[in-house]
């Protein structure tokens, strides 16, 4: 038999019970090739179930042991891993669970697998310099309205059911998880020294960063705010920005030449 | 290309053991990298390698170049390797004598190949690509396996060598993995030892194993064990100082246990050199 065919037979033998790669084994002096053979079969299945519990430890924790079990065993069984690094294999379980008639009515636990996709993606996203607050303190008052932003690329916004994070905080101290509200919340996730965190983001402060990772200028952002609201906004506006520097949010940042707003000044 | 000269003893770098190595700058001679673990954008993983790596010499050992399988080489893992490598100016790179899937599957485990004299070719041929494209040789390892194929037609040490000869690669030599598989398809692992060319071999594995009763498993989750030390002394006198790894991926133990085993690598190490000196004079 040439490679090849060996290979895709063996290949068949581990993902889909395929027995025909058997007649190109031998029985050891102490047992039979089947048994032999089920080494790399319950190897392939162990380890990438092993993969999903690193990756989904509060979703494990939620679901309890047999039914993250069953989800992990219909997710190896339906999805084989493509890539070299097994630190993907698990991206798309939560897409997975949407599709799936069993999973799919559980939303909080779809939601709670995104959260914890989330973290994951802050956790090892791409490396960027952390701009200080400092740095605005010599920007002057005429070039504010001018400010533009470049984020950390570990910065996300997601929306989830209410309660989603704080059933994965109750979940991460081994506590009762309280039950997942009807309404909705947004949580900012972020890296920040080596760590990624999280926290909701209201939904003035969610415009506005949105608003500001399309890099609008900081008077384009007041003026959006104000329209949302119908209130001079441009004190909360600086306000959510120097919490972005303090948060750690901000790579960099810049002035870009254009008609001149009128904004006030924040201390800094 | 001169054969690298000994590292000494090293350990594989594995996050559970960040604060132990950080703070304590252990006595290690050098590091042993899981390469794929570092082909992430960016964050914590990258950011220990470059503190680590400012202390310590590397290695980096893959466990996705499937260099026998009959998929296509993988240039995007390629080219991120060689990025990775370019970066933190590694020792030397390593990865399995295996494959690892086909038709755009990884099976996340380092599978057997038959010894024939096509996969023989085949394995060359991708090695001495490899190579090509990273601009330096790599080192291949020997796997433990479970199964032999029917269409064998050699020796996996012939097979081993044969690889080593023609590609012009390095050899690392697993020592648990020659015991396991000897074990398991009852082969004396001396033959295995006397076959391999000393001037390719640049570094040792040592690990541990699961038992299963009628095979064993390489699992390296437990203490290196007494038959695999002895086989680790029989191959020092055999080829005298060579770079040696104590390699542990799960049930961690407390980092001294480790630093344990290194400290009884070097003795035996040591041992075999002066007995090989004493021999000598």
């Amino acid at each position: 038999m040439r490679l090849a065919e060996l290979q895709m037979k063996f290949q068949a033998g581990i993902r889909n019970s395929d027995q025909s790669i058997l007649a190109s084994v031998r029985d050891s002096q102490r047992t039979d090739r089947a048994t032999l053979f089920a080494v790399y079969y319950d190897a392939y299945r162990l380890r990438l179930a092993e993969f999903l519990a690193n990756d989904f430890p509060m979703l494990r924790n939620l679901l309890g042991e047999e039914a993250f079990g069953r989800l992990a065993e219909d997710y190896i069984e339906s999805t084989p891993s493509r890539q070299p690094n097994a630190r993907w294999y698990g991206t798309r379980l939560p897409d997975f669970m949407l599709e799936i008639p069993s999973w799919c009515t559980n939303r909080s636990a779809i939601d709670l697998a995104r959260f914890e996709r989330a973290l994951s993606d802050a956790f090892d996203a791409a490396d960027a310099p952390i701009a200080a607050m400092e740095s605005l303190q010599d920007t002057g008052s005429e070039d504010w309205p001018h400010l533009t932003f470049d984020f950390h690329p570990s910065v996300t916004l997601l929306d989830f059911r209410g309660g989603t994070a704080e059933i994965y905080a109750a979940l991460a101290e081994e506590k009762e998880p309280p039950a997942a509200q009807e309404d909705r919340e947004t949580i900012l996730f972020w890296r920040n020294d080596g760590q990624p965190l999280y926290r909701p983001a209201a939904e003035d402060e969610c415009l506005a960063l949105r608003e500001a990772m399309h890099r609008k200028k900081f008077a384009e952002i007041c003026v959006l705010l104000a329209f949302q609201s119908g209130e001079d906004v441009t004190a909360r506006a600086a306000g959510f920005i120097l919490q972005w520097f303090a948060d750690g949010l901000i790579a960099r940042w810049s002035i870009e030449p254009g008609t001149s707003l009128l904004v006030s000044v924040p201390e800094v | 290309m001169a054969q690298p000269s000994s590292l000494g003893m090293g350990l594989g770098l594995r996050p559970v053991y960040y604060p132990d190595i950080l703070d304590k700058t252990p006595s290690v001679d050098w590091f042993e990298v899981i390469s794929e673990n570092f082909m992430v954008p960016g964050g914590r993983p990258i950011a220990m390698l470059e503190r680590i790596r400012t202390s310590y010499p590397i290695v980096m050992h893959g466990v996705s170049m499937s260099i026998a399988s009959t998929a296509p080489l993988d240039f995007t893992y390629l080219g991120a390797l060689k990025g990775l490598a370019d970066r933190f100016q590694p020792e030397w790179i390593s990865d399995h004598l295996c494959w690892t899937g086909v038709h755009g599957v990884n099976l996340h485990d380092l599978l057997p190949i038959p010894y024939t004299s096509e996969a023989l070719d085949h394995v060359v041929d991708r090695i001495m690509r490899v190579q090509d494209f990273l601009g330096r040789r790599i080192a291949i390892e020997n796997v433990s396996s479970y199964i032999t194929f029917a269409e064998s037609e050699m020796d996996e040490w012939t097979f081993v060598r044969e690889v080593a000869e023609r590609a012009d690669c390095w050899l690392l030599l697993d020592v648990n993995n020659v015991f396991v598989s000897s074990f398991n398809h009852g082969f004396d692992p001396a033959r295995y030892i006397e076959a391999i060319p000393k001037d390719r071999v640049v570094q040792f594995h040592l690990a541990g194993h699961s038992e299963a009763g009628t095979h064993k498993i390489d699992t390296h989750d437990q203490p290196v064990c007494e038959e695999v030390w002895s086989l680790y002394s029989e191959i020092c006198h055999h080829f005298g100082p060579v770079s040696t790894l104590i390699e542990r991926d799960a049930n961690f133990p407390p980092f001294g246990e480790l630093m344990a085993e290194l400290d009884r690598a070097r003795t035996v190490a040591a041992a075999a050199r002066l007995a090989n000196q004493e021999a000598a004079a």
